[in-house]
């Protein structure tokens, strides 16, 4: 068995782990992250919902993990964020106290907290008129939605000759493509004031290119988020683990947890399962962030839910028929409840581990739905705990 | 104003077998449905063209009717039965006493049986308990009912009938004491329309009773409400029943690339306002599992339930009560056909129609049993190789669905319901259950100019909440994760939670 020593080892690479992680080892210390695979970031908008369903995003609701991270830390947390984004060559715009408003698939209004600079002129009651550019054969994105819901909008539609958000995002890097792109743009004389295109205009370096076509039109442009797999989810998730590793950051990635040692009350070393040599990692801290029922940190049978790697106890809101409301519009139902209990160090309740902490989805009460809270969560909390652990390693 | 001379209400099996039996008797008619084809008792049952083996000991009249009709469907509807043979499978505890009335009473029915080792039936259904004491063989088949129902409606129309879907019955027209003809309402835009006709046949299910009072008489009715669970593995290629008396859970059928699980039986009020409980997912589960152990492992992806129109009788068990038929003659030109089962469909159109056509004084004798279902050649077709030449199409990934089969749907039916595309396509039946397709179908009929965005995104608010009904009481394990998963886009991504 081959060994790996750190201090931190983080469980978990969504965005709350890798937030963790990349607070950490900006701050010198020797961190591994651990995670089965990409994570469902990569299916998100690429926004950073902090309290969406909120006029006054900073007012922390009571009894939510929010009020265990407090008002500072998450202010300080999305700032650290945007600079690890300008950073990476993707920033972010808006502000921690307000929210923005975006335009999505069908045309209505979703509310956020930072947005990638590819959607900051993406405001749907900006005055003006909008044109929306679709590609033939998308799977997801209808425009007549929006445009029967905006005054003053149209649309056209561009043949790319691939249908997929990733195919089309792909093509965009390549320079012959977005100059065939911007003539037809040019061509179409778009009387409007600003573009809307659905989030694909690349993989790497959408900020060029939407630039690039801004210039040539003389037109405002911005992306619109689509459904899985999302674009800007990806570019996301890519940036953050690039910063990572650019840290120093050791990522241990397509490997699962199989197995862990708890001496004297402290986790010692995980093991990864691997086809060939198993690995032993070991920390002084430990992070888990492995999220809630989607990504896979917790898991429901007919009538219970364990955490899936260290089978810590999970808080179950109620009997399954109690889990989910009748209506599927209405938001909350009790099951967003379930997840680990944390105390006012991000270590779980009711379990002897003491050198184990918890951040993002996986914690009891999140509610990311409810509250619209998604990223906001994870990389306040992501930051808290990393805090917490670096108390604990200096 | 349209005149004929028979209104059929209800475009279950009854009812469109009884549209097949009069257009090849040469009568005019018409059938109204208020949704789409098998919208009721036909389209929520678990898909089994019984054997009648279930039947044998407590019902031996309805045993023999299945095994007969049995025979004939195999022959006259071969593109939508599957004969898969079925099991009863005895397992430890369950009488050996009651196996032996059963193997009599089939006998005596005219079902025939083969009694298996447990191992010998292993190696039919390798999935099956192995602990089994032994199984016996009977000729269950698994049956499509919604295909079904189409190819009788299609002789039908193709004969001259007419048929109304998305119409619904609202008043039945009187004079001088008897049914003249029916007013229907066009469910998507609200128009009346009038039919008058000789007589009327009520076959609308568990409905009877309200179509029968609107002519003045009524129907004495019992609804039992039966609830089902689908596994998306097909784990076992046999029917499987449980050779003991009727109870709840006891029969797993086959069908495409999935298996139905059954059933419970709850007397209830409301057709209308049926829903199924989380308990009785939990019964049907495990005891399904008791019969395969890996159902329990398997991924459930929706559960449903259908009200079963009962005969009424003395017993408050609506087990006991007969799965026969009864054909009322309300002496007012209405006909209410009661009770009966999928399986005996065509027997219950064969008796209707022979009253029917002695009123009208009609010659004319009953072809159903012989001619093979027309229309059979063409519903074949849609296979797999097919489907795949156009990958970059599909829009629905789980069935393989491609863009050209939803529009060719949606021109040809003209239709505002998704319903009516996902019956024809299969588009949406897969696990994710129309999650991610159902966007993708909408959009197509909304650039077909079909539907304006307000009504398409109505349409997809109401398929959503329609969805959750059936999925709500099986989440747990990985269809509560894609369950979040599609909350998440429609909710959060889509903004579509309540404030609309």
């Amino acid at each position: 068995m081959s060994v790996y020593e750190y201090d931190a080892v983080i469980i978990g690479g969504g965005a709350s782990g890798l937030t963790a992680s990349l607070y950490l080892s900006s701050h010198g210390y020797k961190t591994a992250l651990i995670s089965k695979g990409d994570p469902v970031c990569c299916l998100s908008t690429g926004c950073i919902d902090v309290l969406g369903g909120s006029d006054t995003p900073l007012d922390l609701p009571e009894g939510h993990p929010y009020t265990l991270v407090g008002r500072e830390t998450l202010t300080e947390a999305l700032s650290f964020f945007m600079e690890i984004m300008a950073h990476a060559g993707l920033p972010y715009v808006g502000e921690p106290g307000r929210n923005r408003r975006i335009i999505t698939p069908i045309g209505t209004t979703k509310n956020t907290g930072l947005v990638p600079c590819t959607m900051a002129e993406a405001d749907p009651a900006e005055a003006g008129h909008l044109h929306v550019v679709s590609f033939k054969g998308i799977k997801d994105f209808y425009p007549s939605y929006i445009t029967s819901r905006i005054r003053n909008s149209a649309f056209s539609v561009f043949d790319a000759k691939v249908g997929t958000t990733l195919g089309i995002a792909t093509r965009f890097e390549d320079n012959a493509f977005l100059d065939a792109f911007i003539s037809w743009l040019h061509d179409l004389e778009i009387p409007h004031d600003r573009i809307a295109v659905p989030a694909v205009l690349g993989l790497e370096d959408p900020v060029s290119v939407m630039e690039k076509i801004s210039s040539a039109t003389g037109r405002q442009v911005f992306e619109i988020p689509t459904l899985p797999p999302s674009i800007p989810g990806m570019r996301l998730f890519r940036a953050l683990k690039r910063s990572l590793q650019a840290k120093g950051g050791h990522l241990y990635w397509g490997r699962e947890v199989s197995s862990f040692e708890c001496q004297a009350g402290r986790i010692e070393a995980v093991t990864l399962s691997t086809t060939g040599r198993p690995s032993r990692v070991e920390g002084k801290v430990f992070i888990l962030s492995t999220g809630s029922f989607v990504s896979g940190g917790l898991l429901a049978s007919r009538d219970r839910v364990k955490e899936t790697v260290f089978g810590l106890p999970v808080f179950v809101p109620g009997e399954r028929k109690d889990w989910f409301n009748a209506d599927f519009f209405a938001a909350g139902h009790a099951i967003e409840k379930a997840g680990i209990e944390v105390d006012d160090t991000f270590r779980p309740k009711f379990s002897k581990m003491n050198n184990l902490f918890a951040c993002g989805s996986i914690l009891a009460r999140s509610e990311v739905l409810k509250y619209q809270c998604g990223h906001g969560l994870a990389i306040s909390t992501g930051m808290a705990a990393a805090k917490m652990c670096e108390g604990m390693l200096s | 104003m349209i005149r004929t001379d028979v209104v059929i209400i209800g475009g279950g099996a009854t009812g469109c077998g009884i549209a097949r039996d009069l257009a090849l008797r040469g009568v005019h008619h018409y059938l109204v449905e208020k949704g789409d084809f098998a919208n009721g008792a036909t389209g929520a049952c678990h898909g089994l063209l019984h054997s009648g083996a279930r039947y044998a000991v407590n019902d031996p009249e309805a045993a023999r009717e299945c095994i007969s009709e049995n025979a004939i469907l195999r022959k006259i509807a071969r593109k939508c039965v599957e004969v898969t043979g079925g099991l009863f499978v005895r397992l430890p505890g369950d009488s050996k006493k009651y196996r032996d009335t059963f193997l009599k009473s089939c006998e005596e029915a005219g079902i025939s049986t083969d009694v298996l080792s447990a191992s010998r039936a292993l190696d039919l259904v390798p999935d099956l308990n192995p602990a089994i004491e032994e199984a016996v063989t009977v000729p269950d088949c698994s049956i499509d009912p919604f295909r079904l129902c189409m190819l009788n409606a299609f002789t039908s129309r193709h004969k001259g009938g007419g048929i109304l879907i998305h119409h619904k019955v609202v008043d039945v027209i009187r004079e001088k004491g008897r049914c003249a003809g029916v007013k229907v309402e066009d469910c998507s835009t609200s128009h009346i329309k009038e039919i008058r006709a000789k007589i009327i046949i009520n076959a609308s299910g568990a409905w009877g009773d309200t179509v029968a009072r609107m002519g003045g008489s009524g129907v004495p009715m019992t609804l039992s409400k039966g609830s089902l669970i689908i596994s998306n593995h097909r784990l076992t290629n046999m029917v499987i029943n449980r050779l003991r008396p009727p109870s709840d859970g006891d029969i797993i059928v086959p069908n495409e690339a999935v298996c139905l699980a059954g059933t419970t039986s709850i007397p209830v009020d409301d057709p209308d306002a049926i829903e199924v409980a989380p308990h009785e997912v939990d019964i049907v589960a495990t005891q399904a599992e008791q019969m395969i152990p890996r159902f329990g492992a398997t991924r459930i992806i929706r559960a449903y339930t259908g009200v079963r129109p009962l005969l009424k009788a003395a017993s408050s068990d609506s087990r006991s009560i007969s799965r026969g038929y009864r054909i009322i003659d309300h002496k007012n030109g209405m006909y209410s056909v009661m009770g009966g089962k999928l399986s005996t469909y065509r027997l219950m159109a064969e008796k209707t129609v022979d009253a029917v056509v002695r009123e009208l004084g009609i010659k004319a004798h009953c072809r159903t049993a012989e001619i093979p279902l027309e229309g059979q050649e063409e519903l074949s077709g849609y296979p797999l190789s097919k489907r795949l030449k156009n990958i970059e199409g599909v829009v629905c990934e789980c069935e393989l669905v491609d863009r050209d089969h939803v529009e060719r749907v949606v021109n040809s039916l003209g239709t505002q319901y998704i319903g009516d595309i996902q019956h024809r396509t299969r588009l949406g039946m897969g696990p994710c259950q129309g999650g991610f397709c159902t966007y993708r179908a909408l959009g197509i009929m909304l650039e077909t100019g079909r539907m304006s965005p307000e009504e398409s995104i109505r349409t997809l608010r109401q398929f959503l909440q329609r969805r959750f009904r059936g999925i709500r009481p099986a989440l747990w394990g990985d269809q509560l994760r894609e369950e979040q998963l599609v909350e998440s886009i429609y909710l959060g991504i889509l903004g579509m939670g309540r404030a609309e």
